[in-house]
This record gives structure tokens, C-alpha cells and sequence, in this order.
């Protein structure tokens, strides 16, 4: 009897999972096979009879390599264009704005989620219009705002510069009483039109987004022990030593959660280098995601280096969540 | 109690401002979408429109086939969503109610799946499918999302399926249920939250998806509202009023498919992180 019944659920059983263990297999688990063994490959992909191994050419030409084995690659006419002893510059350039953007949106992100969930968890009247208000940028971000917000950050007539420029026109008078010539040397920046201002716009533009993380936040804090608060409060802690105490220490997981997903999805992102790239940024913006992207899609379509990019990538993407998680021991709060 | 959640008009303040904070780039749109083109290109800037061109929404609509892209990013949009909702959900219950050989490792496949980088496997695929001869089709955009819809997807209906109590399983069984019927007939009907959930990310990650598109559509007539909206840009940069116009235009169908779905997602998080 029970043989029978275990063979029938799991008779059933396959063929409701099926369809996820088939696209798992097929669209995640070999995908991430091949993408290694392409990064040892060379291959245009057009023809594949044209695929030549290539051994780890591709990782010393991307990272660089020491001065006899750039010579010995250039001696063997390879068809890499910018081999140097140094490594590839444009893909370090990438992998730095990539790493300077995400180490700063996604801990930001992260305090304004956790903010709004503190602010969000209460008996409040038409709280759940708040709710959706603060999550709605979260689910409308995508090429459409992006648009919206190139325009905002537009230099000469974006609304952000224009209150900018009102704002020195008022303060003007004050300021000359202290300094000659008042705020007429003052410049107003070029946002996403400069170098140095490219990556802060794009933080804030990235921290309208962060809403999406609030109901992590929130489920987190139905989850503090109403009976420790309690306890808390007839001790006689004050608000503030509830939350340092009390409340913080059981949104921990939610803010390692956050870090780490935030991190991850913020190395990542495409959309924003893609469309906001221009040449006033002198490659500002060029994350490696985009660099991956020229790499494969445009020509000469070197599909084996884009894909040693991705790999490199993928390495520090574990490398940054295995360490977030490793130290997690000592400040994220577990229930036993 | 009343210590904690005393001063609510200051907290209605903050909230209000948060919210006017995130409101700001919306409004400004809407305001550059009705100004002609001269206004919002002139210093001192007029936020205010001294008359509403509303004629713009229809220029921006008309300058390109823009109903088209919207036609086809709704096609695209539905046809996956249904197919991630119903393939995840299956998933979703095999993990929470079924016991089968190598279960385990399927487990550990699933939030293995869940961690890997998706830019890792974007090459891989577009060899795949190219190799099928998908490119320049809607195929490598639906199929995914009929085979099994995500591994976050998959997760959520399981450890919403958790929370459902098994009794209706039984008593569905003792009737001669397969496990087909009760997942469509007892179990998802129970599982709107979730249901509700997936649909809406579903919706807006194939609504606003703009790599793959990007990578498999090359002729204009298949392009997506993210890659008409590209084009937007790339081409008419100079008439800005249009080009905010016909983002606002893209926008309307994500906040329609929010609005209706949205209160669902509070249940769904609230029970799937219940302890009890």
C-alpha cells in the first residue's frame, strides 16, 4: 500500500515538476557549464567549426599577465586587439564603476527600505496606500523612467539644475556679503553629461527604486517578539533603546538579505549603463555588464572573452555574498 | 503601547513627504508631456504649462508605430506571465506536498538556480536558441517562462503552499483528486496572494525587459515598448516632451496591472513569513 502510493505521487509528482527541472537543466545548469568552458574558447559564433581552444588566453589578455607570456601571445599572431601585459584597461575601468555604483546603491537602498518599513509599521490610517505609493517605483522602473530621469538630470534644463540655478540666484545676496562675486562662479554640474557626476545621479536615480525592498523590511518586523517589547517597555527603555536592542538586532537577516541581493542585482544592471552611456562621461558609466554585452554582440563577436568577462564577474559576485554571509555570524541576529 | 505609537500626524508627515519625494519625477513627466516643445526648452523654466498640449500623447503614439510595440509587448507580457504562474505553481507544489527520488537535489538545484547571476548565462543561451532559430522571434522571451517561470517564482509558491493545510489535500484525495485537481481546484484558489504575486513580478519583468529584446528582436515591426522607447530616444532626442509622453504612455498598462493586484502582496509576504 504505501509502495503503491509513494509510486503514484511520485509518478504525478514528475510530471508537475517537469517543466522547472527541464528549463533548470536546460536554461540555467548547462548555460552556466558552457559559459566556462567557452571563456577557454575562441569563437565568433557564426561557424562551429571555427571554435579554437585557447587555454586561459582569454583570462591573461582580460587580466593581465606577466611581461614574457604577453610577448609569446603577440609572437603567436593571435586575433586579440588589445593585449597587454597590464590586462584589458576598458574591462577594469567597467568592473570599477561596476563595483563604486553597487557599493554605494545598494547599502543606500537598503537604509531607505528599512526607513520606510519602520515608518510603514504601524496602526496608521491609509497605511496601505502608503504602502503602495512607496512601492510603486519599484515595479514602473525600467527603460520608460529611465528616460524620464535623463531629463530631470538634464544640464541646462533639467528641473534638478534649474532649482539650482534659482537656489543661487537667492542665496546670491548672502553670499556676497562674505565672499566677492558671490555665487557667480558657482557651477552647477553636469550630471549625467560629466565624468565626475555620472555615478552619483545614477545612485539617486537607482535609490527612487528602493521601495521594492520594503515588504522584506516589514514581514521582518512582524516577526519582533511582541512579549520582548513588551518586557522592554515595562523595564522602562526608551524608544530608542528598543531600537537599538530590541528591533535592530531582529532585522539583521533582513538587512543581510537586502545587502546581498542589492549587491548582486546592482553589479548586474545593464538598462542604466546601457542608455545613459554617452561620451561627455569618458566611460562613467560603462559597467561590465555592457562591457560583457559589446564584447559578445558587436563586432568582431568575441563570445569566448565576453564569456571569461561574465565569469570573472560571477567569481566576485561569490566572493562578495560568500564574505557578507561569512561574517553574518557576528552581527546577524538568528532565533534558536 | 500608546508610547510606541504616539505623534501619528508627525509620522503622516514624514510618509507624506517620502511619498511627494517619490511622486516628484512622475509629476515633472507629466509636465513635460504637455508642454510644447519650446516651453520646456527655455530658462526660466516653466513648470507649470500656461496651456496643456495634449496633442503630444498623440504625436508621441503617431511618430512611430507605438500602439504596435505596445500590442506586442502586451502579447509578450501575457503568454509568459500565464505560463510562469502555471509552471511555477506546479513546481511550487511538488516541492511543498510530493516526496520523489533525488528530491534533495532538486532542492538544492532550485536555490542553487536561485544565486546564479542571469548575466552568466545570457551567451550560453543566445547560442542555444539561435542554434534553434529563435532569433528574431518572441520564442526566447515565452519559453523560459513556461519552463518553470524562475527559481524565485518557484520558491514563493512553495513556501506559500506550506501554509495551506493539508486536510483539503486529504479530503480532495478521499474524492479521487488527482494531484492535478487539487493543485487547480483547492490549492490555488486558496493561494491568491501568491498567485496574485508572481503574476504581477511576471508582468513587470517581461513588461520591462530590455536586454533580451534587445539581443533577440532586430526587426522594428517585432520591437517591445522598451526598445520602441529606445528608439525614441536615439532618434528624436530633441523633442523631449514626446519622447516623456510616450514613456508615460508605456507606464500605464505596469500601473494598471499594480493597482489591481497590489493589496495582495502585503497578504503574501505577511503569510509566507508567518512563524507560526
Amino acid at each position: 500500500m504505501t509502495s503503491r502510493k509513494k509510486a503514484l505521487s511520485g509518478g504525478s509528482g514528475s510530471a508537475l515538476i517537469l517543466p522547472w527541472l527541464v528549463g533548470t537543466l536546460i536554461l540555467v545548469l548547462v548555460p552556466l557549464l558552457v559559459s566556462i568552458a567557452l571563456s577557454f574558447l575562441h569563437w565568433d559564433g557564426v561557424d562551429i567549426t571555427d571554435v579554437e581552444w585557447v587555454s586561459t588566453r582569454n583570462y591573461k589578455e582580460l587580466l593581465g599577465s606577466n611581461s614574457m607570456t604577453g610577448s609569446n601571445q603577440l609572437e603567436q599572431g593571435n586575433r586579440s586587439l588589445r593585449n597587454s601585459p597590464n590586462g584589458d584597461a576598458q574591462f577594469y575601468r567597467s568592473m570599477e564603476n561596476s563595483l563604486v555604483f553597487a557599493v554605494f546603491a545598494a547599502p543606500l537602498n537598503m537604509l531607505v527600505a528599512m526607513c520606510l518599513a519602520l515608518l510603514l509599521n504601524t496602526p496608521l490610517k491609509y497605511v496601505g496606500t502608503y504602502r503602495a505609493m512607496v512601492y510603486l517605483p519599484h515595479v514602473l522602473g525600467g527603460v520608460a523612467t529611465i528616460l524620464i530621469w535623463s531629463w530631470i538630470f538634464n544640464p541646462t534644463f533639467g528641473p534638478v539644475n534649474v532649482t539650482l540655478k534659482h537656489a543661487y540666484e537667492f542665496l546670491d545676496p548672502v553670499i556676497r556679503l562674505f565672499v566677492a562675486g558671490g555665487t557667480d562662479a558657482w557651477k552647477v554640474p553636469g550630471w549625467l553629461t560629466s565624468e565626475a557626476w555620472c555615478k552619483p545621479a545614477l545612485i539617486c536615480i537607482h535609490a527612487w527604486t528602493a521601495g521594492g525592498s520594503v515588504f522584506i523590511f516589514l514581514a521582518a518586523l512582524q516577526g519582533v517578539d511582541s512579549e520582548t517589547r513588551l518586557a522592554s517597555l515595562l523595564d522602562g527603555a526608551d524608544a530608542k533603546q528598543r531600537f537599538l536592542h530590541i528591533t535592530l538586532p531582529q532585522l539583521t537577516p533582513a538587512i543581510l538579505f537586502t545587502l546581498v541581493t542589492g549587491f548582486v542585482a546592482t553589479m548586474q544592471s545593464f538598462n542604466y549603463s546601457y542608455l545613459l552611456y554617452n561620451r561627455a562621461q569618458n566611460d562613467g558609466l560603462l559597467f561590465v555588464v555592457l562591457y560583457v554585452y559589446r564584447c559578445a554582440f558587436e563586432p568582431p563577436y568575441r563570445l569566448g572573452y565576453a564569456s571569461a568577462i561574465a565569469c570573472v564577474l560571477f567569481l566576485i559576485l561569490l566572493i562578495g555574498s560568500l564574505s557578507a554571509v561569512g561574517t553574518s555570524r557576528k552581527w546577524v541576529h538568528y532565533e534558536s | 503601547m500608546k508610547a510606541r505609537y504616539s505623534r501619528p500626524v508627525v509620522r503622516h508627515i514624514v510618509l507624506l513627504c517620502f511619498s511627494a519625494l517619490l511622486a516628484i519625477p512622475l509629476a515633472v513627466a507629466i509636465s513635460v508631456a504637455l508642454s510644447p516643445v519650446e516651453a520646456i526648452y527655455t530658462f526660466p523654466a516653466n513648470f507649470l504649462p500656461d496651456h496643456m498640449e495634449w496633442s503630444n500623447f498623440y504625436d508621441a503614439i503617431k511618430r512611430l508605430p507605438f500602439l504596435r510595440f505596445m500590442l506586442n509587448s502586451t502579447v509578450i507580457a501575457i503568454i509568459a506571465t500565464t505560463g510562469a504562474v502555471l509552471t511555477s505553481a506546479m513546481a511550487g507544489y511538488a516541492f511543498a506536498r510530493l516526496t520523489w527520488r533525488r528530491k534533495r537535489l532538486c532542492v538544492l538545484l532550485l536555490l542553487a538556480s536561485l544565486v546564479i547571476p542571469a548575466q552568466m548565462l545570457l551567451i550560453p543561451q543566445f547560442i542555444l536558441f539561435s542554434s534553434l532559430g529563435w532569433v528574431n522571434t518572441y520564442k526566447p522571451l515565452i519559453v523560459p517562462a513556461w519552463l518553470g517561470g524562475g527559481a524565485f517564482n518557484v520558491f514563493l509558491f512553495w513556501q506559500f503552499f506550506r501554509t495551506i493545510s493539508r486536510d483539503y489535500d486529504d479530503a480532495a484525495k478521499l474524492d479521487g483528486a488527482s494531484h492535478w485537481v487539487i493543485l487547480t481546484r483547492v490549492i490555488m484558489p486558496m493561494a491568491k496572494p501568491a498567485v496574485a504575486t508572481v503574476a504581477l513580478l511576471s508582468f513587470v519583468y517581461h513588461w520591462q525587459d530590455f536586454q533580451k529584446p534587445l539581443i533577440y528582436l532586430s526587426d522594428f515591426r517585432t520591437y517591445t515598448v522598451a526598445l520602441g522607447l529606445r528608439m525614441y530616444q536615439a532618434t528624436g532626442g530633441s523633442w523631449m516632451n514626446l519622447v516623456v509622453a510616450a514613456s508615460l504612455v508605456a507606464l500605464v498598462p505596469v500601473l494598471v496591472v499594480f493597482l489591481t493586484v497590489q493589496h495582495h502582496i502585503g497578504t503574501c509576504a505577511r503569510t509566507i513569513t508567518d512563524r507560526n
